[in-house]
């Protein structure tokens, strides 16, 4: 070792690399590595060779794609885990190597070129063979693809060298023609296109319809309906003659519909047109000839007619087309730009906006924001002037696509003219313009949008600056109010205070009285708090009343401790209430004093307190402390709710003029109610009193009260 | 089928049609078998959409009460919440998902959001780290749920207060997205009116949505002429009246929730002779109400007093009925006999089932209180004495009557007075906090931010004005109380169902179907909140041509909640003969008083 670091090799100032040999490799190899398949595996992995394959194509077969490799006169079928040489049915021998593959267009089918210029045509399952050709051309062919259409049986494989082009298929001869130019294939779903520098073909079957109406001396009922219509342009009445023959075998139904489709395989309109004037003529003929199948021939054909232009340069036939749909044939104008073709297209088939013009608009909008060299102002005037109130037209889409391109002031202008502030605002909220995204979530009046923006601000923002934005946002204050009355309280408490809202602090203080403190003194520091602002708010008698419930929890404390019971968190009259039931009726007085309990109400705690006791002899001396200003019937009224009639009775006589017939009955005193009844000379008495009467025990009464009754009628 | 949906003029079966529908796809959307797990608040507005044959046509095993914790082992493949989107519930379903048992069976899960998905919810679950968790994760769109043939709901409780209290326009936005979801299966509504803030949003956002929705041309020939969308808190009168219709008196003795009804078992029990009363069931009677029942749909909105006759005309038909069987002699007039027999024995259940229940009532309503209380009602709404403290108030607040009953009738006051005098306002304050409690400060101050209560400002009471403007009070119809009889069967004016008190919100709709708002422009001022017309064109193939002698069809919209009162009265105006016309209802909530004072309650502890 000379030098140790002789094969290091500089690579800028600061990097070394070097090579060394790992294996000297003596293999005995018959190829030359340029002709082989290299695979090597990292990790040290085997190295693998293969002789190169002289071709290969890809199957699909049920949603697998294997690969059909032919290796000599081997082939081979591979897929992500095996290998397996196969052997396609009825192969002729002597194959040495294949030198073409080709798939049909729809996978179904397979065909192979030999070295020894035979065609073998199959299914691509490699099951069944469906012809063979010998073409006795060893030469390589520069490519081979198959010509079908779809619903025929018929199969034919088109080959092509230098300067020349076979169609072979199920049959002892096959189609030749010379190729002046290079010339390149491209399978088609119907056919071959076959284009070189100067010309641009296509090689296809002729379908079913043309066929029969231009085969010659065709008989067919198509054939016979142009032959009458030309006839009948020239005024001969030939095609009267026609006309009768297909009419008498009853098929002139099916002419029309054999002009209409052999109208569609033509790419000259002239043919067209003369195809589709002959099923007009036949129609005339038809009592009930639906006429779609016509007219979406007409329209089809205009617009076929019109992107085969060779401005537009899409030689579709008419089965690509009906495959490829409309709305395909739609994008691929939109790609190249041809908005004015597609929007025409859109227009003429009546196709639903949304699907139609506006897409298409819309795609053209997207390019438009591209244009740099355009100010914002007039690529979103461009717009809105092009597009208008569209609809189905997604403004946000475009925005999203100028802001894609750096054009965020282009964006925010053509968000302008959203209509959908669901789609305005994430972007609006991409962009950072959070606050114009907080205006449009409220416009929307979808309040969960709105919520999404204000949590986003509120984690963009710092809080003064938050509570700043939500202070102009009325809508988005109280949703935010609420949102954090559920969830964060504390914050709800800074709202109120930067605004300077006194009265919802009080309340705020109150609820805090009942849900955070335990102790006493912490309650009725709450409390404190809420008067406090209560006061702030000039809401005089909410701060009293705050200062009511202060003294009356001090107070009920004191109670609980000095008579033992429960008193904390009753009502005022409910704890007088547990007073009297509890024969402190001097400390019932003091706290109906202190309140100052009205008076009328504090008769009736007393009366229904004493009542609930059954202390008769309480009430009666209560019921004479002096004049009752709730007069005497609620007593009659409680003796009878407790089934103490005789109590009942010595108020009943007491109780005033207006409501002693009540007090009466209330008694069951019927006999003297209806003497007072009669007094009174009242009509609703008395009828209040018969209707107390019952059966035997009172009829002398009712009789009474009528005889009364009829006494006041007379006079 | 829910036959009674089509009977009226709109036929809302395809409403319903449509929602089970979209149910349908979500649910088969979650292959395998399924549980469910609800929030309790929707199963009764689901019972209106689906019964469990349906979801469980849809291999839906098991149903559970969404809460925290575990959720119980069922043996199924997904496991799917139905909430609504409110943060608190996301909480509990991040707790069952975080706690499933990993070592069990891997189940599937799903959400599906009524009635709209929410941004925030979402962010919430995956706050909590398990948004990832649902594979699906959608919205139905239950807006507006059939109650009747002419009756809609959201069945939105917190509606009232979200709006008028707490500036929570979520659900003013739940109702516009209803109103276009009506619109895409009955056709754009030619016309909206408005009274109200509210309601000014709501058409706002219409007019919005419809803008967003340009692409989707509506090609439906209009089934609706109008639009009348109507504040709650234009007419904050009529809730607070006891409803005396008999619909309505059920819901303000025993409250109908979701269209059903439990009453006190006791009358309901079998009556067999030798049994002694012995066995008598303790669990209440549930009843379904609706128009599908053909005795209810005849009675259900008449004014109680009339009820009764009607009972006993039907009894005596249904028994001559059953004594046709002796008059069958033949083999045919037999077979026919018991061909009927269904139909009048379903009738007979019908009969004794409301017999049943108008004795309950009666019962209630021949009581002294009820009568007092109705008195005063009626004096009040009458405009008499609502400027000074009310005796029986007085003397309901001292016998401790139920707070909700003391509540409705001082706001009913406040009301009728267009806010009470600063002293008798605080002299009632005082006395309600007294009795029952200082945290029922929070209630008032609730109640005040309504406009529920309030202190007279300006010293003027426009109610009078309001009040002989609309003809609110209709003297002749009010006798004891109840309607006289005569009247109370053969009502000539919407003001029946009060007995003497027509509602406010009702007689806005006659009016504007005629002549007109314009006649009234003095009230409309008055009242809060503006008043609009929008007009929404139609394409020209649309436009509707009417027949001579066709009625309009109105969809009146009570953005706050309606009672049954006020459906009743609209039911009234639909069958006019020369009504013009039909009106269906719809509203955030169906309430009564006490539902609305309780939701508008805050109960500290």
């Amino acid at each position: 070792m000379d030098c140790y670091t002789a094969n290091w090799n500089p690579l800028g100032d600061s990097a070394f690399y070097r090579k060394y040999e790992l294996y000297s490799m003596d293999w005995d190899l018959k190829e030359e590595l340029r002709d082989c398949l290299v695979a090597a595996a990292p990790y040290g992995g085997p190295i693998g060779l293969q002789s190169a394959p002289s071709c290969w194509t890809v199957l699909c077969q049920d949603r697998v794609a294997h690969i059909l490799l032919a290796v000599g006169p081997d082939l081979y079928l591979l897929d992500h885990a095996a290998c397996s040489a196969v052997t396609p049915p009825g192969l002729a021998p002597g194959v040495s190597s294949f030198l073409q593959m080709a798939v049909s267009f729809t996978y179904r089918h397979l065909a192979l070129f030999t070295d020894t210029g035979y065609i073998w045509m199959g299914t691509a399952s490699l099951k069944e063979k469906l012809c063979e050709f010998n073409c006795n051309i060893r030469a390589p062919p520069k490519q081979m693809v198959w010509c079908s259409r779809p619903r025929s049986k018929e199969r034919a494989v088109v080959v092509a060298w230098e300067r020349r082009l076979m169609v072979v298929g199920d049959a002892p001869e096959s189609i030749q023609f010379v190729l002046d130019e290079d010339s390149y294939l491209v399978p088609e779903l119907d056919g071959v296109r076959i284009f070189s520098r100067s010309t641009h073909e296509f090689l296809h079957e002729v379908p079913a319809a043309s066929e029969e109406i231009f085969k010659i001396a065709s008989m067919a009922p198509g054939a016979l309906l142009l032959e009458a219509q030309k006839e009948y342009e020239k005024e001969s009445q030939k095609a009267d003659e026609y006309l009768r023959e297909i009419q008498e075998l009853g098929q002139l139904t099916q002419a029309v519909q054999q002009c209409i489709e052999a109208a569609g395989h033509e790419h000259q309109p002239d043919m067209q047109k003369s195809l589709l004037r002959a099923a007009s003529f036949g129609k005339c003929f038809l009592d009930r000839f639906p006429p779609d199948s016509f007219v979406h021939m007409c329209q089809d054909l205009r617009v076929l007619n019109a992107v085969r232009d060779y401005h537009i340069g899409i030689p579709l036939t008419y089965s690509q087309y009906k495959q490829l749909t409309i709305q395909v044939l739609l994008d691929r104008l939109v790609l190249r730009r041809l908005y004015p073709l597609a929007i025409q297209i859109c227009e003429y088939l009546r196709l639903p906006e949304v699907q139609g013009v506006s897409r298409i608009l819309a795609h053209w909008a997207c390019y438009k924001v591209q244009q740099k060299d355009v100010s914002d102002e007039d690529v979103a005037r461009a717009i809105n002037q092009k597009l208008g109130d569209t609809p189905g037209v997604s403004y946000s889409d475009i925005a999203a696509r100028a802001y894609g391109c750096g054009r965020t002031e282009l964006a925010i202008k053509l968000l302008e003219y959203e209509p959908r502030s669901g789609e305005q605002v994430p972007l609006l909220l991409k962009m950072k313009r959070s606050k114009l995204a907080l205006s449009k979530a409220i416009e929307s009046g979808d309040t969960d949008l709105v919520f999404t923006v204000l949590l986003h601000l509120k984690n963009e923002l710092n809080r003064g600056d938050f509570f700043m934005t939500l202070r102009n946002q009325p809508m988005a204050l109280s949703l935010y109010r609420q949102f954090c009355k559920h969830q964060e309280l504390e914050t709800l408490k800074d709202l109120y205070n930067q605004d300077d809202n006194h009265q919802e602090l009080g309340s705020f203080h109150i609820r805090a009285s009942y849900a955070a403190e335990e102790r006493i003194e912490g309650r009725v520091a709450a409390l404190q708090t809420a008067a406090d602002a209560f006061y702030k708010a000039k809401n005089e008698f909410a701060a009293k009343a705050t200062e009511d419930q202060m003294r009356l929890l001090r107070l009920q404390r004191r109670l609980e401790d000095e008579l033992g019971g429960q008193f904390l968190d009753l009502s005022l009259h409910d704890t007088v209430t547990t007073l009297i039931l509890g024969g402190h009726n001097k400390r019932a007085e003091q706290l109906a004093r202190d309140f100052r309990i009205p008076d009328k109400r504090l008769w009736w705690l007393k009366l229904t307190a004493l009542a609930d006791l059954e202390d008769w002899e309480e009430l009666e001396k209560f019921s004479k402390s002096k004049k009752s200003p709730i007069g005497y019937l609620p007593f009659v009224e409680i003796c009878m709710k407790q089934h103490n009639k005789y109590e009942a009775k010595k108020y009943a006589s007491r109780v005033g003029p207006e409501q002693k017939v009540k007090a009466l009955l209330l008694v069951g005193d019927v006999a003297q109610a209806a003497d007072v009844a009669i007094e009174h000379r009242n009509e609703a008495e008395l009828s209040l009193v018969l209707s107390h009467c019952t059966g035997a025990t009172d009829g002398a009464t009712a009789d009474k009260i009528q005889r009364a009754r009829a006494q006041a009628q007379k006079k | 089928m829910a036959a009674h949906l089509s009977y009226g003029r709109v036929n809302l079966n395809v409403l319903r049609e449509a929602v089970r529908r979209e149910l349908r796809e979500f649910l088969d959307k979650c292959a395998g078998s399924k549980a469910i797990v609800w929030d309790e608040y929707l199963t009764g507005p689901f019972g209106l959409i689906a019964q469990y044959s349906l979801l469980k046509e849809h291999e839906v095993e098991k149903m559970f009460t969404l809460k925290g914790n575990r959720l119980p082992a069922a043996d199924v493949k997904n496991i799917i919440f139905f909430v609504r989107p409110r943060l608190e519930l996301m909480d509990i379903i991040a707790e069952n998902v975080l706690s499933e048992d990993r070592r069990g069976p891997t189940r599937d899960f799903h959400i599906l959001f009524v009635p709209r998905r929410s941004l925030l919810c979402e962010q919430r679950l995956k706050d909590l780290g398990v948004l990832g968790s649902f594979i699906h994760r959608e919205e139905y769109s239950l807006d507006l749920i059939p109650f009747d043939g002419d009756l809609l709901s959201m069945e939105s409780e917190g509606a009232f207060k979200e709006c008028y209290l707490e500036g929570d326009q979520t659900s003013l936005y739940h109702a516009a997205k209803g109103l276009m979801t009506l619109q895409a299966l009955y056709g754009t509504i030619p016309q909206i009116f408005g009274k109200g803030e509210c309601a000014r949003q709501v058409a706002n956002m219409m007019i919005r949505m419809k803008r967003e929705f340009t692409g989707s041309q509506n090609s439906i020939f209009p089934v609706f002429d109008n639009l009348l969308l109507l504040d709650r808190n234009v007419d904050l009168l009529t809730p607070l009246a006891t409803q005396l219709t008999y619909e309505g008196l059920i819901d303000e003795i025993y409250g109908i929730q979701n269209s059903y009804v439990k009453l006190p078992p006791e009358k309901f029990a079998p009556k067999k002779q030798g049994d002694g009363g012995k066995d008598l069931p303790t669990e209440a009677k549930k009843l379904q109400l609706n128009s599908a029942e053909e005795l209810y749909a005849e009675i259900r909105d008449k004014n109680f007093n009339a009820v009764g006759s009607v009972l006993s005309k039907k009894a005596k038909i249904i028994s001559a009925a059953f004594e046709e069987r002796h008059n069958a002699k033949t083999v045919g007039e037999i077979k026919q006999f018991v061909s009927q027999l269904p139909h009048m024995q379903a009738a007979r259940g019908s009969l004794a089932n409301h017999t049943s229940i108008a004795e309950l009532i009666k019962d209630v309503t021949t009581s002294e209180d009820f009568f007092d209380k109705l008195t005063v009602e009626q004096e009040f709404m009458s405009g008499i004495d609502t400027d000074k403290v009310n005796n029986y108030i007085e003397d309901c607040i001292a016998q401790k009557h139920s707070l909700i009953k003391v509540l409705r009738l001082v706001c009913l006051q406040s009301v009728c007075n267009s806010g009470l005098k600063q002293k008798v306002l605080d002299y009632y304050k005082r006395e309600i906090l007294q009795t029952y409690g200082y945290e029922h400060i929070l209630t008032l101050h609730n109640l005040e931010k309504a406009g529920l209560l309030k202190p007279q400002t300006g010293g003027r009471n426009n109610y009078p004005t309001i009040r002989k403007t609309l003809r609110l009070w209709m003297d002749d119809v009010n006798e004891q109380g109840f309607c006289s009889l005569i009247i109370s069967q053969n009502p000539t004016d919407i003001s029946y169902v009060y007995s003497g008190y027509a509602p406010l919100s009702v007689r806005l709709a006659q009016l504007l179907s005629r002549p007109g708002w314009r006649s009234i422009e003095e009230v409309l001022r008055i009242l809060p909140g503006p008043h609009f017309e929008e007009r929404q064109p139609l394409p020209t193939g649309l436009q509707k041509k009417r027949q001579p002698g066709e009625n309009r069809v109105t969809l009146i919209f009570f953005l706050g909640g309606v009672t049954f009162a006020e459906i009743a009265a609209l039911r009234f105006l639909s069958q006019l003969e020369d009504g013009g016309t039909e009106y269906v209802i719809a509203t955030t909530k169906l309430m009564n008083g006490t539902s609305w004072i309780e939701a508008l309650m805050e109960k500290p502890f």
